[in-house]
């Protein structure tokens, strides 16, 4: 029973438990939004704003709520300066998807979990890639989306680790009381 | 990893999850119908990190030099040949485009051409890169109070890479030419034989070579012909090197860019402004062009005497003297 205690006793600490899945996606989309490339361009940045979703829509969806996935997309629309709202809809939709079949996700270890959220970035991805195509009236390249997806899972292993330690020490494991 | 999560089994969402990809579809629509709906926030977020992006510029670009440099140095007898060869081509060129401006020049003086407008430019530096699956460019280091404006042309060296599509007050955002959003009227002309100038449309796919879509389909491509602006719409300048065309193997046509985008660190932003053609005043047009009834004669004047003009004496022109001091033998005449 321990384990399922919270972390933080006074009000502000639990308040930034509860905000911190936010936070956290706000925080990655707003990294990977950072005009700088370390390999001058040739790779694109990962989804960083992704991995908060998936992670606590696995862990703590009452954290990660909908509502929550939309402000990071739009946060992601805002930043990458895209056409607005495509990343909103590939982000909710994904969130949907992993939402709706959580067990299965949750069940997953080691690297079986990492193509788990492979196939969940793959869901934002390829939603991005059609929304783009119905907007544009034709379909664009797939190696700068692909690459994009490659990057993003790339990132999970590490992602996932600090995130893992951010949960265990400042939000804790069990439902919120907000 | 599962038995490390403890799984909450039940979601109590604030907003059921149809009502959020209802609005995420709204927003979609929204952001079709006015595109600029996100910009400003863009705009400040870049004008407020902008002196952390001047800061890590330099450590950055290092390091991309660094890493660029560790595939290229097991290539550098190959490319310091190449470079040779295309020096003392460029010399050449160079040679011909120095007579060829002479020429120009003097032509320009015989038929009392007006000569291009001079362009202001702002210079600027490039202080971040973006390169995502549907969007490609750059942020500059001026903006709306260095006097930078939506639309203007962005230059390199080398040619042109873009245009300004979103200024904050110290930073812009330059829309590449290789970028899916990036359309510009182009002028392609022949480099074989002399089969005149083409126009076409540029378009940016976010591949490193914008497709050529062909105004004329009568037109006839070569590779190598050279592609410039062609500044129609009066958004862009005329003339403004771009790149050449190439073939791109199933029958279309792609322009390999002049300009780099990449390696970019010095830029300049064209003010480009061509003021609308003002149309005569009316008094100077026929009455039927210019939407008037027709005015009858005015009266003959009757005071006034008709005056004609004195004739001017006929000038017969005389072969010029190939030497400037006179002949032994005209001044003999001249004396007698």
């Amino acid at each position: 029973m321990a384990a399922l205690e919270r972390p933080g006793s006074t009000t502000t600490q639990r308040l930034l438990g509860v905000l911190l899945p936010l936070l956290c996606g706000l925080l990655g989309v707003f990294i990977a939004n950072i005009p700088i490339s370390l390999l001058g361009g040739a790779v694109p940045p990962p989804l960083l704003g992704l991995l908060p979703i998936y992670f606590w829509c696995l862990v703590r969806p009452d954290l990660m709520t909908p509502a929550a996935a939309l402000t990071i997309g739009i946060a992601e629309d805002i930043l990458s300066g895209g056409p607005p709202g495509v990343w909103s809809l590939a982000f909710v939709l994904t969130y949907a998807v992993v939402a709706r079949q959580r067990d299965s996700f949750a069940g997953l270890s080691g690297l079986v979990a990492v193509v788990g959220f492979g196939a969940a970035a793959s869901v934002a991805c390829a939603s991005a890639y059609f929304t783009i195509a119905a907007l544009y009236g034709h379909f664009q390249p797939l190696a700068p989306i692909l690459s994009e997806l490659a990057m993003t899972v790339l990132f999970y292993v590490p992602t996932v680790y600090v995130f893992g330690i951010i949960h265990h020490r400042l939000v804790g494991a069990s439902r919120s009381d907000f | 990893m599962a038995n490390a999560w403890k799984i909450a089994r039940k979601s109590n969402a604030q907003l059921p999850l149809v009502i959020v990809i209802a609005l995420a579809i709204v927003l979609v629509l929204l952001g079709k119908a006015q595109s600029g709906m996100f910009d400003q926030a863009r705009a400040w977020v870049t004008d407020w990190i902008a002196p952390g992006l001047e800061k890590v510029r330099a450590p950055v670009q290092d390091f991309g030099r660094f890493v660029g440099s560790i595939t290229e140095v097991f290539s550098v007898y190959e490319q310091n040949l190449k470079l040779k060869e295309e020096n003392a081509r460029l010399r050449q060129w160079r040679n011909v485009a120095t007579v060829l401006q002479g020429r120009v020049t003097r032509y320009q003086i015989l038929l009392h051409a007006v000569p291009d407008p001079k362009l202001n430019a702002v210079l600027a530096r490039v202080i971040g890169r973006v390169s995502r699956p549907f969007l490609q460019t750059m942020v500059l280091n001026a903006g709306k109070q260095d006097g930078a404006m939506p639309g203007q042309a962005v230059v390199d060296a080398r040619g042109m890479i873009g245009r300004i599509y979103l200024t904050g007050q110290r930073t812009s955002w330059v829309i590449l030419l290789t970028d899916l959003n990036s359309r510009i009227p182009v002028t392609i002309s022949s480099a074989v034989g002399s089969s005149g100038n083409v126009q076409a449309m540029m378009t940016g796919d976010n591949t490193t070579m914008p497709v050529l879509d062909i105004v004329s389909r009568q037109a006839t491509l070569h590779a190598g012909d050279q592609v410039v602006s062609s500044g129609d719409g009066g958004l862009l300048p005329a003339g403004l090197p771009i790149g050449t065309v190439v073939d791109d193997g199933s029958g279309g046509w792609r322009v390999a860019l002049l300009a780099d985008a990449s390696s970019s660190q010095d830029v300049e932003i064209l003010n480009f402004s061509q003021p609308p053609e003002a149309l005569p005043p009316t008094v100077q047009l026929p009455a039927e062009a210019a939407g008037l009834k027709p005015q009858p004669p005015p009266p003959v004047a009757a005071t006034p005497a008709l005056v004609l003009a004195a004739p001017k004496p006929v000038v017969v022109a005389r072969p010029m003297a190939t030497n400037a001091s006179p002949s032994p033998e005209a001044a003999e005449s001249e004396d007698q």
